[in-house]
């Protein structure tokens, strides 16, 4: 025995008590001590043997001590996992008071753990979905505006770079350097916070795809550099030799040859954008991350987490399908 | 001078330099119209670089290229020579056709987007006429059939026919010939010679780089032997490649082609 002088004295006690009921002056606040100190022992059975003795009250007597350790009793069955049992301690609250609140929700939490587990998951997924579908709208919408935008701007930028205009390759470099060498966070920081005291006040979404365009330019950019020149110098001599100027050449020879080559890293930053469109929850957007982020703050419920996880998935997987399809087009002169 | 006796080309003591090398050191050619020259000699002797400055690929360092008796791809600014304005760059490449050793045919466009592409890009013509050019050209080259492919599923010869109708396409004044054959395999040899003696035959002024000596006594009016950048030696074909030729480093360049 780990504890004799312990059991010792708690059976003295409970002897007491008895002998207290027996005397008909019952003393329930030493009943609920005692019967927390044997739960505290482990000794849940003895602690629910004690909270049993606590007799149900008549109609004008005062019942408090009554529902207190039904209720306890019913706590010590749940963590049990006697379900059954904890329902039936409620219910037996329940006949006396029918209003009573604690023990209705806590009988319907109950209840719902008698379920099967995938009800309660539905639910939760049923509960959520409305909410993160319309955060992922938001999402998606972000990176179509990003997708429509920094093509074209890491085109500029690229051609900028290959510019043999010394002013404009220098600037093009310095968006470059700057962008890709600090982090999209500050950035958008930057534009959202930062900008309206220099008289600047851009709407959240604004600033989300002037940031995200800027940055992504910015990647796109050096993409766009290499793959221009990695086609073999003989094209823009041959474009030359039939008399096509610098501009023609880029437009009709050798930017058409580098979407095959540009659709690989292209895919590549897009889905990682996907993901990125997750920091612009910091400025006040509300798109997928956030909305799961509130779901879970309000519920504590992992599964709007999980289920947030699962939308970034499928949407990853649709772009990669996509883009592999592309990038199949792109490069059909090949394969015939 | 008489206009009728005017050369076509005119270069005048062209110098082309990368870093401390000569490539082409001083060089003076006059080519007549209709004229078909071959150019021969070893490797690095700076035929290529004198084929490119002629169409301004390369920016000479001195020296002045007339073509049709205008002085091109230069001009004077504050006393100082520099390049022409790009517009007048490219009407010259314009008119003077060049076919690469390596083809560089466009790999993205069918055979008749290829042959297309001058006159409808360059020369701004409608689609319908750039097309019934590229048609005419193909057939020309033998090649009506492959229309619609793609370069990469062509031979090498033909995608060397495919870019000799390419470049005349733009019905140019005078093409120019850099190796023609040297990538092909020796059995497709011929028929881009063929091609090229097509085109000989229909008037065309052509300078042709080539080690085939078979085809250069054929074909050409005159042969010029080119070494370190200088030309060592021109004559008819029967004077440079006969029993007459007495210069020890022309005889033994001639027989290690043989
Ligand atoms: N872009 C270049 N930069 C530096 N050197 C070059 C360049 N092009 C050609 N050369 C050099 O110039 C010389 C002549 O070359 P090239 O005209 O190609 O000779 P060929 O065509 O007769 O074989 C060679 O020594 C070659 O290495
Ligand atoms: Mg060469």
């Amino acid at each position: 025995m780990k504890y004799p002088c312990g059991r010792v004295f708690v059976t003295l006690l409970f002897l007491w008590a008895l002998a207290g009921t027996c005397f008909g002056a019952a003393d329930y606040d030493l009943l609920f001590r005692h019967s927390s100190d044997l739960m505290a022992q482990g000794d849940l059975d003895g602690a629910l043997a004690l909270l049993k003795q606590v007799p149900t009250p008549a109609a004008s007597e005062d019942a408090s001590a009554f529902v207190s350790s039904r209720m306890q009793a019913g706590r010590i069955y749940a963590s049990q996992n006697a379900t059954d049992k904890a329902i039936a301690a409620c219910q037996e609250v329940l006949k006396l008071f029918p209003d009573n609140s604690e023990a209705r929700n806590f009988v319907a939490a109950l209840r719902d753990q008698l379920k099967p587990r995938w009800h309660t998951i539905l639910s939760d997924i049923l509960r959520f979905l409305p909410v993160l579908a319309k955060g992922a709208l938001m999402t998606l919408l972000l990176v179509f505006c990003t997708m429509l935008v920094s093509p074209l701007g890491g085109l500029l930028i690229a051609l900028g770079r290959i510019s043999r205009v010394r002013p404009v390759s220098g600037l093009c470099w310095f968006i470059i350097w700057f962008f890709r060498g600090t982090p999209l966070l500050l950035q958008l920081f930057f534009i959202y916070y930062g900008l309206p005291s220099l008289g600047i006040t851009l709407s959240p979404f604004l600033s989300a795809v002037i940031g995200l365009g800027l940055n992504y330019s910015a990647y796109l950019g050096e993409i766009i550099r290499g793959a221009i020149q990695s086609i073999e110098h003989g094209q823009m001599e041959a474009a030359k030799a039939i008399g096509m100027s610098y501009g023609q050449a880029m437009r009709r020879i050798i930017i058409p040859q580098t979407y095959k080559r540009l659709m690989p890293p292209v895919g590549n930053e897009f889905i990682a954008l996907i993901k990125d469109t997750a920091l612009v929850s910091t400025i006040a957007m509300v798109e997928l991350m956030r909305a799961a982020d509130q779901m879970f703050n309000t519920y504590f419920n992992i599964t709007a987490l999980v289920l947030a996880a699962a939308i970034y998935l499928v949407l990853t997987t649709i772009f990669t399908f996509i883009f592999e399809k592309i990038e199949y087009r792109a490069g059909i002169y090949e394969h015939r | 001078m008489n206009i009728a006796n005017q050369p076509l080309l005119k270069l005048e003591n062209i110098t082309k330099r990368f870093k401390e090398l000569t490539a082409v050191n001083g060089i003076n050619l006059a080519v007549a119209s209709g004229e078909k020259l071959v150019i021969i000699g070893p490797s690095g002797s700076g035929k290529s670089t004198l084929l490119r400055s002629i169409n301004l690929l390369e920016e000479i360092d001195e020296g002045t290229i007339r073509f049709e008796g205008r002085e091109v791809g230069y001009v004077l600014h504050n006393g100082r020579r520099q390049q022409d304005r790009p517009q007048a760059i490219s009407a010259l490449r314009a008119e003077i056709g060049m076919v690469f050793q390596h083809f560089h045919l466009f790999p993205h466009m069918t055979v008749l987007g290829n042959v297309m592409e001058g006159p409808l890009t360059v020369q701004r013509k409608p689609a319908d006429e750039a097309r019934s050019i590229a048609t005419d050209m193909l057939a020309k080259v033998g090649l009506s059939d492959k229309r619609d492919v793609f370069p990469a599923t062509l031979s090498g010869g033909q995608k060397q026919r495919v870019a000799i109708a390419r470049a005349v396409a733009m019905r140019p004044k005078m093409m120019l010939f850099d190796e023609p054959t040297s990538a092909l395999d020796p059995e497709l040899v011929g028929e881009v010679f063929d091609t090229i003696h097509t085109l000989a035959d229909e008037g065309m002024t052509m300078i042709i780089v080539t080690h085939h000596m078979g085809f250069a006594r054929e074909l050409a009016d005159r042969v010029i032997f080119m070494e370190s950048g200088n030309f060592l030696a021109e004559g008819t074909p029967e004077e440079l490649f006969g029993a007459a030729q007495d210069n020890e480093r022309i005889r033994g360049f001639l027989n290690r082609l043989l």
